[in-house]
């Protein structure tokens, strides 16, 4: 096995986890770390692709953007700690 | 001699040093360890793993470097604070120097703290937040050369940077709100809430404006490399035709950093500190630290993108010619933010969205002109 191999599965394996742990988080900002990890871990393989342009969109446009998944998860969705304080 | 054939040097020896002590002792040892031995001292020595540790060296010393800079500019942060604001600054720490020992003693306050994690807080959010802010805030500096034979390269060839290194300077700028945000809302506490909602809506808004400018140098240039685009000023520096876009460059990078006319997300008189009000101990002091390292970075950024970088007359070295103007750039923003009141929220909005996109607009129309124009 060589050193891309190794490098190959180890990117591949961790944005597949984090894709799984996207969908299985209780708190929906756990998963939008998930996601940016995902995203990351993509750019990561896109530069062992030797595609650096795309790589680098891909963290400025998606791992950016982001920060708005997360508003939107905090505005839009109810949080369960909030309700279990007010009882 | 440039950075790369300097730590490839030293990485070169080191290996040798160690490979001749690593093999005397493989042949004291049964033929099936030495074998072993033989073969790690092989790949130790081995092209791939010098490359690796050679890039590695480098980025440390790149890294080392902008540090001390960055203690530099906390320092004229503070005296300069207190030239305007007219008192002394700190004076005391090595009161020959200026004070300037004062930050490193303030560090060593802050590590012997106690670090607090909030029981109702998100622990997961709370521990990441500050690694993802300083991590990419410092990787920012990896990529920023200092001149053509300071940077982080493969080759021994000068000017063989990171491919894209602007454009990738510039993209992880842009992860710093992902985690204030995540820091704010992990806190679980109403100010820091706001302080990162604050800062979420300000990093995006002048963002826009920031890589707008920053498209019409990457336009003018024709190339995404700093080192590119510091030879395309070669005649003239784009601060002189980009005027409008220099501006906009320079006010967005301050509302990024968040320093005083834009530090709306840690508005001490209404929101405590902001989103890391929460964060004590060596935690907010690497918050601390990180605004600075990225106000170094935006001055670097502003140096290599309208300053003409490393570029000046023979008798100053070209590394000092590009500090020399990152703090020129930094002094004018103290200089801003001590004389400056800070703007409201509505103020900050309309401002970024109606003054700054069409003037970023425009500038990328002037430099469309310029280039189609046949000048550059």
């Amino acid at each position: 096995m060589t050193w891309e191999m190794f490098v190959f599965l180890f990117l591949a394996a961790s944005a597949l986890m984090s894709a799984l742990w996207v969908i299985s988080a209780k708190e929906i900002v756990h998963s939008v770390i998930g996601m940016a990890t995902c995203f990351i871990a993509i750019a990561c393989l896109f530069i062992m692709l030797n595609a650096e342009f795309v790589a680098i969109v891909q963290l400025l446009v998606y791992v950016g953007a982001v920060t708005i998944v997360i508003l939107f998860g905090i505005m839009l969705t109810k949080r369960e700690i909030m309700e279990s304080e007010r009882k | 001699m440039n950075l790369f054939e300097f730590c490839h040097g030293i990485i070169h020896w080191l290996v040798d040093l160690v490979n001749n002590l690593w093999y005397w002792l493989g042949d004291f040892l049964p033929w099936y360890f030495g074998d072993l031995f033989t073969a790690i001292g092989d790949f130790a020595a081995s092209e791939g793993h010098l490359l690796f540790m050679t890039v590695l060296v480098e980025s440390v010393v790149i890294i080392v470097v902008a540090l001390i800079n960055v203690l530099n500019f906390l320092w004229i942060f503070r005296k300069l604070s207190g030239r305007i604001l007219d008192f002394y600054g700190p004076y005391y720490v090595g009161y020959r120097i200026g004070g300037w020992l004062q930050n490193l003693a303030d560090g060593v306050k802050l590590f012997t703290k106690e670090i607090i994690t909030p029981t109702k807080a998100d622990r997961l959010g709370f521990l990441l937040a500050p690694v993802i802010f300083v991590g990419s805030s410092v990787t920012i500096l990896a990529v920023i050369p200092l001149s053509a034979n300071f940077g982080l390269s493969t080759t021994s060839e000068p000017g063989e940077y990171v491919s894209a290194g602007a454009l990738f300077a510039l993209a992880a700028f842009s992860i710093a709100p992902f985690a204030i945000l995540l820091a704010g809302w992990s806190s679980n506490n109403k100010y820091t809430l706001i302080g990162g909602m604050r800062s979420a809506a300000q990093m995006m808004s002048y963002e826009i404006p920031l890589l707008l400018a920053a498209a019409s140098v990457f336009l003018l240039a024709g190339s995404f490399n700093f080192v590119d685009i510091v030879d395309a000023q070669h005649d003239m520096w784009f601060f002189i035709p980009l005027f409008i876009g220099f501006v906009v460059f320079l006010i967005c990078l301050i509302a990024e950093v968040e320093i005083i006319p834009f530090d709306l997300p840690e508005a001490e008189a209404e929101l405590v500190e902001g989103w890391t009000t929460e964060y004590g101990g060596m935690r907010f002091g690497l918050f601390y630290m990180t605004t600075a390292v990225r106000s170094y970075a935006g001055g670097a950024l502003a140096t290599a993108f309208f300053l003409g970088g490393w570029q000046g007359p023979w008798f100053v070295p070209d590394e000092i010619w590009f500090l020399i103007k990152a703090y020129i750039v930094y002094t004018v923003f103290m200089w801003l933010t001590w004389s400056v009141p800070r703007v409201r929220i509505d103020q900050m909005l309309v401002f970024g969205w109606r003054r700054l996109l069409p003037l970023a607009v425009l500038n990328l129309l002037i430099a469309a002109a310029l280039k189609s124009g046949g000048w550059l």
